[in-house]
């Protein structure tokens, strides 16, 4: 099988939330500029997928694609996995600790007890159709616990489905999977393709973006849907051995290593 | 239509966030970081020009509080902004890392107002290479005036 194809999709969340649209707001990048994708880095991404065929005409290879929404001006992805969980706990132990450690005898100081009621921060609700968000404290950009709800880190976006003319003329079959971290939004979407009909083909991403709202003293995460697009572009060649670049065949090695 | 949210008039608090998008694969296949970088900032509503190339000019203020992030194409291979070299009467970068990881981000004030774009220069390490990759092309930081005069 061919190198699985990674498609992140960097979203300007600011933006498309404040205009309601994703148009002008997505950046496409995938990592096969070297075999012909165009349009890296911008709206206008089609994904190169070198089929191939074996001479009967079957298909010789699979392409696996892989999508990762990532949010441009937030924590990014690199940060360890459940790092805002993680960042939330330590952040609690270190305030109880404190708390802990605040000396009664002499009076507790406002100065203290204001510092850790700032580091207790605050907590947003999910709303009801809200997806892939697990309830927790809001960090700002810098993953510090914030109490401004002006200053928020975006939630990653999530990929709700994938639809268009390269799934309807089974192109490529999409699904959501799993990864083996179920507890805190461990989901992923990615695609088999069929490489056999060589051509380009759009699709639409459905994704849901969040935006924290103050409703009835509370804050809550409002899910917000949107769509995207981009395409794919399929081209189907002859399997060749990869060293000689003629057809398949043994390997040019000699039946018996050379004497000596 | 989904509806409007309630607070979106009320400026936020974050700061204008630079990212460097890197293919580190093909920067390092290729040794050029030029063709394998892509900047993007948060201010393209005020007029940040570049998005997509090496050459960001970005619009910003005095007072506005700037950071600078990477993100990696290929997650496997380690990218890390290791330097930016800018005039230090505009602003000075500082180093840090998100609490807890040893992910690093740098932040600076921008200390006063820019009538011309002012040049500046980002390093990148790249997988294990210990020599930093810095791009030819140079991005900028731009004041809120016109800068309308040919070159991105």
């Amino acid at each position: 099988m061919a190198q699985q194809h990674g498609i992140i999709v960097l979203f300007d969340v600011e933006n498309a939330l404040r205009t309601r649209s994703l148009d002008g707001n997505t950046y496409w990048f995938d990592n096969m500029k070297f075999l012909g994708s165009a349009g890296v880095g911008t709206e206008q991404l089609v994904t190169i997928v070198p089929g191939t065929h074996f001479s009967d005409g079957s298909q010789a290879t699979e392409q696996v694609l892989n999508w990762l929404p990532a949010v441009l001006g937030a924590i990014p992805p690199t940060v360890p996995r459940n790092y805002l969980a993680e960042q939330e706990r330590a952040d609690d132990r270190r305030t109880l600790r404190e708390l802990a450690s605040l000396d009664g005898e002499g009076g507790v100081s406002d100065a203290d007890i204001k510092r850790l009621q700032r580091r207790v921060g605050k907590r947003a609700r999910k709303s009801g159709g809200g997806r892939g968000l697990t309830e927790s404290k809001l960090l700002d950009v810098t993953g510090r616990t914030t109490s401004d709800s002006g200053a928020y880190n975006y939630p990653a976006p999530v990929i709700t489905d994938i639809t268009g003319p390269a799934v309807a003329e089974k192109i490529m079959y999409p699904a959501q999977y799993g990864s083996p971290d179920m507890i805190y939004d461990g989901w992923y979407w990615a695609a088999t393709v069929d490489t056999s009909r060589p051509g380009v083909y759009p699709y639409t991403m459905h994704v849901q973006l969040h935006e924290l709202v103050e409703r009835n003293d509370e804050l809550v995460w409002e899910s917000v849907d949107l769509t995207c697009g981009s395409s794919l572009k399929i081209t189907n060649d002859p399997k060749r051995n990869g060293f000689t670049g003629a057809g398949l065949g043994v390997l040019p090695l000699p039946p018996v290593p050379a004497a000596g | 239509m989904p509806p409007r949210n309630r607070q979106s008039e009320r400026r936020p608090t974050r700061p204008v966030t630079i990212t460097a998008v890197v293919d580190p694969v093909a920067a390092l296949a290729s040794e050029n970081l030029d063709d394998n970088l892509y900047l993007y900032d948060t201010n393209k509503t005020v007029g940040s020009t570049g998005f997509g190339t090496p050459e960001l000019h970005s619009r910003v203020r005095k007072g506005d509080t700037l950071l600078w992030n990477v993100l990696p194409l290929e997650c496997e291979t380690y990218v890390a902004l290791i330097d930016i070299e800018i005039d230090p009467r505009i602003a000075e970068p500082t180093r840090k890392v998100y609490p807890g990881t040893d992910i690093v981000f740098w932040t600076a004030e921008v200390k006063q107002d820019i009538t011309e774009p002012v040049p500046y220069r980002l390093s990148f390490l790249l997988g294990t290479v210990s020599t930093p990759f810095t791009p030819t092309a140079r991005p900028a930081l731009a004041g809120p005036a016109d800068e309308e005069r040919g070159g991105r």
